[in-house]
């Protein structure tokens, strides 16, 4: 029977690939004597470091970054590194009614400390409104602490040492931040390989805190270290004598069951006073300073200009009483002369009359 | 922990001693949260200057027993031990009893 489809012999022989039609000027350019366009300047006087294998909004991130924990872990580096003062807290069971109800008050107390601050010292700075009372996964916060702490990013490079144009240069020198590898000494951000190793390499550094990061913890975070606030805070989360908490009838919603109970349940361990470690003692000291940070300087400037005041006096003193003694005994002795002249005046009249 | 036998815990410790302290915290940490309510509560809490000061953590009973748990020996586990099997001898009486 002949074939269903009607096929030439030529139909079925293979098919050569077509190849991309290409004009003739095209298919000629490299006989051209075509310019290439100059490098930019830069190019010229310094390597160009190579294309990047890890984009520069993701840098590599050594432990992987699409856990919670390491999002986390970023979280708390820039916690730690914005806050110069963080108070400590045990939190034993709290409900979410008892969280809720000290989140009210506490920031009902900073909004009264804030209003009054920018109504009588100017200060509109609004700290309290930049606070937070936010629970931390303890483990991964320490984590974070240690990398603040001991990893140092170096974020002004340091100037290049080899020139290209400069004789000296050897001509196989490598380049420092050229190599697209994870383990780059040029990526810079906490999550890199360097941060990690810059923390697990020395196990003797301590930076104070590590017997606190146990348990469940929580932080009351400031933006800026300012005694008022921190006494307002501590008079309502941790009162006591010198902080103490306000009266059922100033703030009855204080003294409701849900906030008192879970305030029993919070401790106040320590805190973190611009890098250094303070316990309960200490933060209620720092709390103590009368008149804000303003105040503390103020204070300082008048002991300081006190104390050249005192020097001037002190030197001064010397030439000061031999000055007073000298004037006095010459006006004790023009009373003398005075006196002794008018008995003289007196005298002679007596004698002619 | 069985905690619902438990009357009174009193303790003071420093939360700068890296072993005592973080045995007092994790065990004041598993108080359930109604606690307050049913067992009187005394924390004191010591300085950092104060951190090789002895640490003490005494619970009382129902039944009117007092334990003091020596913290230099006991780790948490092992004050959790002694606490649930005073705490099943209780259970079963209360069981028993109706």
């Amino acid at each position: 029977m002949p074939p269903r489809l009607r096929l030439q012999p030529s139909q079925l022989r293979p098919v050569r690939p077509r190849t991309q039609y290409v004009c003739w000027q095209c298919r000629h350019a490299s006989l051209a004597s075509a310019t290439t366009p100059a490098p930019p300047i830069e190019q010229t006087i310094a390597a160009v470091p190579p294309i990047s294998r890890y984009p520069p909004t993701q840098p590599p991130s050594y432990k992987p970054p699409e856990f919670r924990k390491s999002q986390l872990h970023r979280v708390y580096q820039s916690t730690l590194r914005s806050s110069p003062l963080i108070l400590l807290f045990q939190h034993n069971n709290l409900k979410a009614t008892e969280w809720s109800g000290i989140r009210r008050e506490l920031s009902a107390a900073l909004k009264k400390v804030d209003d009054d601050l920018a109504k009588n010292a100017g200060d509109s700075a609004y700290i309290g409104s930049g606070m937070k009372l936010q629970i931390v996964q303890t483990g991964i916060f320490a984590s974070a602490l240690k990398v603040v702490e001991f990893w140092d990013p170096k974020f002004e490079p340091e100037a290049p040492t080899t020139h290209p144009a400069d004789p000296q240069t050897a001509s196989s020198t490598s380049i420092e931040d050229t190599k697209p590898v994870a383990s780059d000494p040029g990526f810079k951000h906490g999550l890199s390989k360097q941060a990690y190793l810059a923390t697990k390499k020395n196990q003797a550094l301590r930076h104070g805190l590590e017997p606190l990061l146990s348990g469940p913890l929580a932080l009351l975070t400031f933006p800026d270290v300012s005694p008022q606030h921190l006494k307002a805070a501590l008079s309502i989360l941790s009162p006591g004598p010198d902080f103490p908490a306000p009266k059922r009838r100033v703030n009855p919603a204080y003294h409701e069951k849900a906030v008192q109970d879970g305030l029993q349940k919070l401790m106040l361990l320590g805190a973190r006073v611009e890098c250094k470690v303070f316990d309960t003692q200490g933060a209620r000291w720092v709390g103590s300073i009368e008149g804000g940070l303003g105040g503390l300087r103020a204070q300082l400037v008048a002991m300081l200009s006190g104390i050249g005041a005192g020097i001037t006096n002190t030197l001064e003193a010397a030439g000061r009483s031999l000055y007073v003694t000298v004037e006095g005994r010459r006006g004790m002795l023009e009373e003398e002369q005075k006196g002794g002249k008018e008995g003289g005046e007196e005298q002679p009249p007596a004698s002619s009359a | 922990m069985i905690t619902k036998y438990i009357t009174a815990v009193s303790t003071a410790f420093s939360p700068f001693n890296a072993r005592s302290g973080k045995t007092v915290r994790n065990f004041l940490a598993l108080l359930p949260p109604n606690a307050r309510s049913k067992m009187a509560i005394d924390v004191k809490m010591f300085g950092q200057r104060e951190a090789e000061k002895p640490a003490s953590l005494s619970l009382t009973f129902k039944d009117g027993k007092e334990m003091a748990m020596d913290l230099e020996k006991m780790k948490l586990k092992d004050i959790q031990t002694e606490v649930d099997r005073h705490s099943r001898t209780l259970r079963r009486v209360e069981e028993l009893s109706g």
